[in-house]
């Protein structure tokens, strides 16, 4: 007699199946094929490099990273430097999971920018002006089944004075009644590298704080869950900065 | 030196001339035909449109791939690999092996090498690339260390790189013959003819279903009916090409007739079987009236290995021809 094993295989035919390129790219049904794959590799690769070098990045409590996916990664939004250090701080096979959700108006705006994010970035789009109630649902079924990993911004844009704001209730959407661990971290020295006024990155020192990860399988799925998860990862994010990032206070510096 | 390198030898052979002639003028004879449909207006609009749509397609896709064939050598190797990288790509993306990127990364390995070896007119590395690449298929995903759907991902990866990458690159390696032109004319437009005459032969005769849960539309009429008239149409071309040799006998002639014919349709099967097992209609959407690249070229993935070794058995290919033209002292 030989013991039932299912292998976990399935015949799943790409979400994005039969979708138009150009539409693909701006779709959250977008899978890496590939290209996508070896394009994200050498990207990632230039960035580590690029890191290293012009920003020296120091990354503190990796040990809180889950070994495996899905989870979300917070943090606090200054700079485009944040996603990328964000992504750099992962695993080779934790980063190609990784899927930072990115502004549709600046990243998806042309096909030649949304092949770059999507290629390089492994981004997809949240769309500020028009997002529908069923994204959130969408993104959260693929954050589980495809075993994804999120990087996301809850303020929703970079602070343009470098002083973290309150976190947007959209990320317990994600997480909310599951135990998809969600982990805050703190990136210090971006708004001095890159704030949003700048074109261009100038050399300066980056520091990741992660902080351990956080759990809302008790909190329900709903607006005022919802409020529940924002409040308390702004809150284990806002630990991790320097003393200054309680609301109102001064712009991240670099650090000594 | 090679002695078909380039596209002034083109119309070396009157096959190729009359067969040029002929796809000119039955596309010329459907343009007409389309035409006055849609003036007298006794269709459908979206018939007429399904029309030329597919008409369209047809006038885009013969082109597409006649020319790199009268052009040249290199030409026919590199739309054969080509054309296998995007049959590989709808089916990896139709049956989730994308997802395995180490193992479809392989496949693709696998492919450019046997399309390198039918470049190369190395026919040694030719026939040892299928093998190794079927190994190292094998093993290239163990060190994930993820042993749930190994069996599933390596089947999938060595049917992939069967089809895509060892089947196909027969009929780039046919253009090292002298004589390939006519060789590989004939196999692409008679494919493709027979695939017309499956659904005409059955839309007009009609009778009971050849597979109705694998493929529907399909007739036991239309399989049969374009078997009978493709079969001593391909050996009548086939006669003219290989006039004088091993191949030209009435006999040999009509089998590689009914063997275009019988592996065209089992082609077309396979891939039905395959969209059966997926639960989808088309490979995919970038040929109006067609579907995918897949769903056009289907019926070629088992012709050209099929007819390749029939037509070596007899005769070879190129055999008169130098040999590691790149890899060679």
């Amino acid at each position: 007699m030989t013991d039932e094993k299912s292998s976990g295989w399935e015949l799943r035919t790409a979400r994005d199946f039969n979708i138009p390129f150009a539409a693909s790219l701006r779709s959250h049904k977008r899978e890496p094929g590939l290209l996508s794959v070896m394009g994200h590799a050498l990207w990632l690769g230039c960035v580590r490099a690029y890191l290293k070098t012009a920003h020296r990045l120091q990354v503190t409590g990796g040990a809180h990273l889950p070994a495996d996916a899905p989870f979300v990664i917070v943090g606090n939004h200054t700079s485009h430097l944040d996603v990328l250090s964000l992504t750099a701080s992962l695993t080779h096979r934790l980063a190609h999971r990784a899927t930072a959700l990115a502004a549709g108006d600046v990243f998806f705006r042309t096909t030649r920018s949304a092949m770059f994010a999507a290629a390089a970035l492994n981004a997809l789009p949240i769309w500020r002006e028009d997002t529908s109630l069923a994204d959130p649902a969408f993104l959260r079924s693929r954050l589980m089944e495809d075993r994804m990993v999120f990087i996301l911004f809850p303020e929703g844009t970079r602070a343009r004075d470098g002083v973290m704001k309150r976190f947007r209730p959209g990320l317990g959407a994600f997480v909310a009644g599951t135990d998809i661990p969600v982990v805050p971290c703190f990136l210090t020295g971006a708004h001095a590298c890159w704030p949003p006024q700048r074109r261009l990155p100038r050399p300066g020192p980056l520091h990741l704080a992660i902080g351990p990860p956080l759990r809302f399988d008790a909190v329900g799925n709903d607006p005022h869950g919802w409020k529940e998860v924002a409040r308390q990862t702004e809150a284990a994010v806002r630990a991790l900065g320097p003393a200054t990032t309680a609301p109102g206070g001064s712009p991240s510096a670099p650090p000594a | 030196m090679f002695q078909i390198a380039s596209w002034h030898d083109a119309f070396a052979s009157p096959v190729t001339t009359m067969l040029v002639i002929a796809v000119a003028a039955v596309l010329a004879a459907a343009l007409c035909v389309v035409a006055a449909v849609s003036v007298i207006g006794r269709v459908s609009s979206a018939l007429r449109h399904e029309l030329w749509l597919r008409l369209g397609s047809w006038v885009l896709l013969l082109p597409v791939m006649i020319v790199p064939v009268l052009i040249g050598r290199a030409w026919t190797i590199a739309v054969v690999t080509l054309l296998g990288i995007l049959c590989l790509r709808e089916f990896s993306r139709a049956t989730g092996l994308f997802r395995q990127p180490v193992v479809v990364a392989m496949v693709v390995a696998g492919l450019l090498a046997v399309n390198f070896a039918a470049l190369d007119h190395w026919y040694g590395f030719f026939v040892a690339i299928p093998p190794l690449t079927i190994c190292l298929i094998s093993v290239v995903s163990i060190p994930q260390d993820h042993p749930d759907s190994y069996i599933e991902r390596t089947g999938l990866g060595v049917f992939a790189f069967m089809l895509f990458g060892s089947g196909l690159a027969h009929l780039g390696y046919m253009a090292n013959d002298l004589n390939y032109r006519p060789i590989v004319l004939m196999l692409l437009l008679c494919v493709a003819l027979n695939d017309v005459l499956a659904f005409t032969v059955g839309k007009l005769i009609g009778g009971r279903k050849l597979l109705p849960l694998t493929s529907p539309g399909k007739t036991i009429s239309g399989a049969v009916g374009a078997l009978i008239l493709i079969a001593p149409l391909v050996a009548f071309i086939a006669h003219h090409i290989f006039i004088g040799t091993l191949m030209d006998r009435w006999w040999l002639l009509l089998f590689l007739g009914a063997l275009v014919s019988v592996a065209a349709q089992a082609g077309d099967l396979m891939l039905s079987s395959i969209k059966r097992d997926l639960g989808i209609k088309d490979m995919g959407t970038i040929l109006p009236g067609h579907g995918g690249i897949l769903d056009r070229y289907n019926s070629l993935l088992l012709v050209a290995p099929a007819t390749f070794h029939l037509i070596a058995y007899f005769g070879g290919f190129g055999l008169d021809q130098p040999v590691r033209l790149i890899t060679g002292p």
